[in-house]
This record gives structure tokens, C-alpha cells and sequence, in this order.
């Protein structure tokens, strides 16, 4: 018996290594192509490069850099913070009040939450960038950072988590005499961290690859974030070199990916889950 | 608990104003504008009813044929990509639940890294896999003398490469949740069944699978809505090409904003499309519910 599911653990973690190696190839290619020289890169059918060269990433980096890959990725690092702190403190707070305390017309604001997650984003993306161009605001970080505000997923997320969280916490708490703040800070914020980590991540990573809104409301280089910027080296005449392109492509990924490492023990069981029951 | 009725409302309200500012607004803002001839440049050129909607549901002129195509390349696409995204997804959730709890971590970040790559990065990665000329796949091709492909330029070819790209961006993230729900999953229930001497399939069909049932639908259901929203790999990848046989709905409405400078149509065409995904989603709600 116990030799049996010993091979049979073997047999699965052989499939899964397979899978895994297949999976992962996308990206090998990506990161030994970004050190191929154009010749080698346009014709070679091996993954590794014969020679390793730098060049393509000189070119990105380097004081002839036509493509600022550094300006962008400031951009994206200042848009997803600035967007993720927003996005937690609102939907936070606004979870709170609905799933907790005696929030008027509690019921309604519910209702609207949820109604509003059927609402494609297609139907709201082009009168939005026409208000934000009235007001003179493409090409500023406001409408790169504001919009993701309307996160109604989020809101959604928390209220889902605190409803399967006992109250006699905070009941003691008040009775104790705390104050909102100290409920907060002290009760609800600690407890709720697993669900408000998981919900960071995801916004970052939203907000960090997202690509039509900002697309559509920079048009200046400068304000581009990476994600965009590399759009252009796809498209059209930038199309030409294979080991520059992946190159720009490694360096506007690799943040996105450590983050995603990091924080991928906060993906816990019943977190993202815990939305969909 | 005695938190006052005007404090919760303060805690509701950064919420409310950014939901009425960046959702209600945009969204009745767009309605309005669907009803008038509208320009970027131009701002408001006049009411005109349902002009817009009709130009766009009678077949023949420019803005129906653009509708029509992106409305049928969307629904080819959707067609196409929402089986192998649930069920190659399903697949990977259940080889990476039958691994020892200690390795199982390490694998699922694995299949779930691509959810981290933006989709400008997915498409250029297999843009240079696929084009015709210096592209990778064609290059291992010619090297065991089977000839180039040219996939990105004929059908359906061009298709079987952005399903690719979409499969290896998007699965990860339905396999989590598929992961999460096979946790959840009654173990006595298996031991049971195993001696009871039921196989493999009869332990899928008559426990793993109802259990898992309600994030299935789910999980099928959000598979629609972003696969109707195919925008990224199609433009970056294939251009919308080739002769407009990938050019998606998002497409169509961009360019009638971008090239054509009609924001008018474009948002009565947006209008539609939403009440297109939201009719196909609430048919598959009231299926799933007739079926059980």
C-alpha cells in the first residue's frame, strides 16, 4: 500500500515537472533571447545563446536610449502604489461599514455593489477618458491613478471576509470603550490582514498591467507607464529586433514577477475564494 | 454596537464618491452621449435619438459592417478560448492537488507566475515565438526540415496563436481557484469511495465534480466575460489581421473613437456590447439554475 502512492507520487510529480518545464518556456525564451544578438536571435532554433551579449540591454539603458524604459517604470511604480493605497483605504472602510455597523441604507449600498460588478468596463472606459480630456488631465498621473477607485471587486472581497469573522472582538472592544479609530487599528486591521494583503496584490497587479485606460490617456512618452511603452516596441516599424524587444520586455516584467513571488504566500486558501461563495 | 449612524456613513463615503465619480457618471455620461452625434475635437453636435444604435443594427453601412465583424471575431474567439481556459485549467488544478502538501506551493506559483506578465509583455514574447520571418517556432521548425508556418498571416492559424498566448496568460488564475475549491473537498469522502473499488473517473464524476460545481459555473462565467473582452493580444499580436479576421470588438469601438473621431457611436456601440456580454451571462445564470 505505501509503496503504491509512493509511486504514484512519483508518477504526478513527474507529469507536474513536465508541465512545469513547458509552462516556463515563454519566459526562458524571453530571458536568453534578451541576451542574443540580432543575427543569432532572428535565426536560431537553440534557446541559449551561443554568444551572451549585452548589448540589447545597453541600448535600453545606455545614454543613446531611445526607448525610456527607467521613466516608465517610475511612472508604473508611482501610478501602483498611489492606486493601491487608494484602493485599500476605500474599499477597506467602505466594507467595513457594510458588513459591521449601521451604515443607512445599508441595503441599497449593497445591492449597488453588487449590481455594479455586471457592469462591463468597456460601457464606462470612453465617456471617462472624454471627461478627464475636458478637463485638461491626459498625460497627468490622475486619471492613471483615480479611476481604479470604483473597485467594487474589492469592496466585495473584504465585506465577504468580515462576514466570516466573528464579531465578539470588536463587541468587547466597545464595551471596553474603544473608539472607532481603536477598533480599527487595533481589532479590525490586524484580523483582516490576510484578505487586505491579497486584495493589495491584486490591485498592484491590475493596475500594473493594465494597458487599454492608459493606453488611451497618455499619449505623451514621458507619461507612459511600461506596460504601454512596451506596447509601442511591439507594434509596427519597432518590430525589428527580437533580443532588444525582450530585453525591454525582461526589465518591465522582472518587478511585477518579485512582487508576485513575494507576496504569493498571501494567495491563501479561502481568501480569493471566500468571494465567490 | 454603538458606532453613530453619521460615522459609518463617513467610513462609507470615500467609496461612495469615488463608485458615483468613476462609475455612475462615465456610465449615464456614456448613455447620453450614445443618443448624440458627439466628436472628440467637437464636443456635442446635436441630439439624434437612436440614430447611432440604428446605424449600427442595419446591416450595410460602415459602422454596422465594423460592429459586425468585431462581433463575430469576439464571439469566434469566445467560442474558441472558454474550454481549454476551464478545462485545461481544471486539469492542472487537479495534477497540482494529487502533489505532497510541501511541494504543492512551489508548483502552483509556477502555473500562476504568467498572471503577473502584463499582456503587452505576453504579446510580445509570442510575437517573436510565432511571426513568419526570425519568429522562434518557425525557426525549430526549419531545423527539423517541417517548414515554416505562417502564423501570424493565415487562419486559422493565427487564431490557434493568440488561444496560445491567452491559454498561458490567463489559466493560472482559474487553477488557483479551482486548487482552492478541490481543498475544500470532504477527504472521507474519496476514502469511502476507494473501498468501494470506485476508479478514477467514477471518484470525479460523483465527488469531485459536484463539489466543485458552484466555482465551475463561476469560474465559466468569468472565462466569458474576459474573453469578450479581447483587446491586447489581438492588436499587439496580430494587429487585428489578417484582412481584419481577429480585429475584436474593443478594437471596432477604438478606432471609431481614435480614427474616426465619432465618440457618439462608439459609445452607443459600447452600450451594446455591454448589453450583449451582460444577456450572455445572465443566459448562462438562468441555465445553470434550470439544470439543478
Amino acid at each position: 500500500m505505501m509503496k503504491k502512492s509512493m509511486k504514484k507520487n512519483a508518477f504526478v510529480l513527474i507529469i507536474a515537472t513536465l508541465l512545469a518545464i513547458v509552462f516556463l518556456l515563454p519566459l526562458i525564451f524571453m530571458l536568453f533571447t534578451s541576451f542574443k544578438a540580432l543575427s543569432e536571435a532572428m535565426s536560431s532554433s537553440a534557446l541559449l545563446p551561443k554568444e551572451w551579449t549585452l548589448e540589447n540591454y545597453g541600448s535600453i539603458f545606455g545614454i543613446a536610449a531611445d526607448v525610456p524604459v527607467i521613466r516608465w517604470l517610475l511612472n508604473t511604480g508611482i501610478v501602483t502604489i498611489a492606486g493601491t493605497v487608494l484602493v485599500v483605504f476605500v474599499d477597506v472602510l467602505a466594507a467595513y461599514a457594510l458588513a459591521r455597523l449601521n451604515l443607512p441604507g445599508k441595503k441599497f449600498f449593497f445591492t449597488m455593489v453588487v449590481a455594479a460588478l455586471t457592469i462591463p468596463g468597456i460601457v464606462t472606459l470612453f465617456p471617462m477618458f472624454y471627461i478627464f480630456r475636458e478637463l485638461n488631465l491626459i498625460n497627468t498621473f490622475a486619471p492613471l491613478i483615480l479611476i481604479y477607485s470604483a473597485n467594487t471587486m474589492g469592496v466585495f472581497l473584504v465585506y465577504s471576509f468580515l462576514k466570516g469573522f466573528p464579531k465578539d472582538l470588536e463587541e468587547a472592544a466597545v464595551i471596553d470603550g474603544a473608539s472607532l479609530w481603536q477598533i480599527l487599528r487595533f481589532v479590525i486591521f490586524p484580523a483582516i490582514r490576510p484578505v487586505v494583503a491579497t486584495l493589495a496584490v491584486l490591485t498592484f497587479l491590475t493596475i500594473y498591467n493594465d494597458f487599454l485606460w492608459p493606453s488611451v490617456v497618455t499619449s505623451a512618452d514621458e507619461m507612459k507607464t511600461v506596460t504601454v511603452g512596451v506596447a509601442n516596441l511591439v507594434q509596427g516599424a519597432n518590430f525589428v529586433n527580437p533580443g532588444r524587444m525582450m530585453a525591454a520586455t525582461v526589465v518591465a516584467t522582472l518587478p511585477a514577477l518579485i512582487i508576485f513571488v513575494a507576496a504569493n504566500r498571501y494567495f491563501v486558501r479561502s481568501v480569493i475564494s471566500s468571494g465567490i461563495k | 454596537m454603538r458606532i453613530s449612524k453619521t460615522w459609518s456613513f463617513i467610513l462609507f463615503l470615500p467609496f461612495l464618491i469615488c463608485f458615483v465619480l468613476f462609475l455612475v457618471v462615465p456610465f449615464a455620461y456614456g448613455l447620453y452621449i450614445s443618443f448624440h452625434q458627439w466628436s472628440i475635437f467637437g464636443g456635442n453636435g446635436g441630439f439624434v435619438g437612436f440614430d447611432n444604435y440604428v446605424s449600427i443594427l442595419t446591416p450595410g453601412n460602415v459602422y454596422s459592417n465594423a460592429f459586425y465583424n468585431g462581433l463575430k471575431n469576439t464571439l469566434i474567439f469566445v467560442a474558441i478560448s472558454v474550454i481549454p481556459l476551464v478545462v485545461i485549467s481544471l486539469a492542472l488544478a487537479l495534477v497540482i492537488d494529487s502533489i505532497p502538501d510541501k511541494l504543492k506551493v512551489f508548483y502552483r506559483t509556477i502555473f500562476f507566475i504568467s498572471y503577473a506578465v502584463s499582456v503587452t509583455a505576453v504579446s510580445a514574447i509570442f510575437k517573436w515565438l510565432f511571426t513568419g520571418n526570425g519568429g522562434y517556432v518557425n525557426n525549430v521548425m526549419n531545423t527539423f526540415g517541417l517548414g515554416a508556418l505562417n502564423w501570424l498571416n493565415d487562419q486559422p492559424l493565427a487564431w490557434i496563436a493568440i488561444l496560445i498566448a491567452t491559454v498561458w496568460w490567463t489559466i493560472g488564475f482559474n487553477m488557483i481557484l479551482f486548487i482552492n475549491a478541490l481543498d475544500e473537498v470532504d477527504r472521507n469522502l474519496y476514502e469511502a469511495a476507494s473501498l468501494d473499488g470506485a476508479n478514477w473517473w467514477q471518484r470525479f464524476s460523483n465527488i469531485t465534480f459536484p463539489s466543485i460545481k458552484g466555482v465551475f459555473v463561476f469560474l465559466t462565467i468569468i472565462t466569458v466575460i474576459a474573453s469578450f473582452n479581447l483587446y491586447g493580444q489581438t492588436l499587439l499580436i496580430t494587429a487585428g489581421g489578417p484582412s481584419q479576421s481577429t480585429t475584436s470588438l474593443i478594437m471596432v469601438i477604438q478606432q471609431i473613437v481614435f480614427n474616426q473621431n465619432n465618440l457618439g457611436m462608439a459609445s452607443a456601440m459600447s452600450m451594446l456590447m455591454g448589453l450583449v456580454m451582460v444577456l450572455i451571462v445572465a443566459a448562462q445564470y438562468l441555465y445553470t439554475l434550470r439544470k439543478d
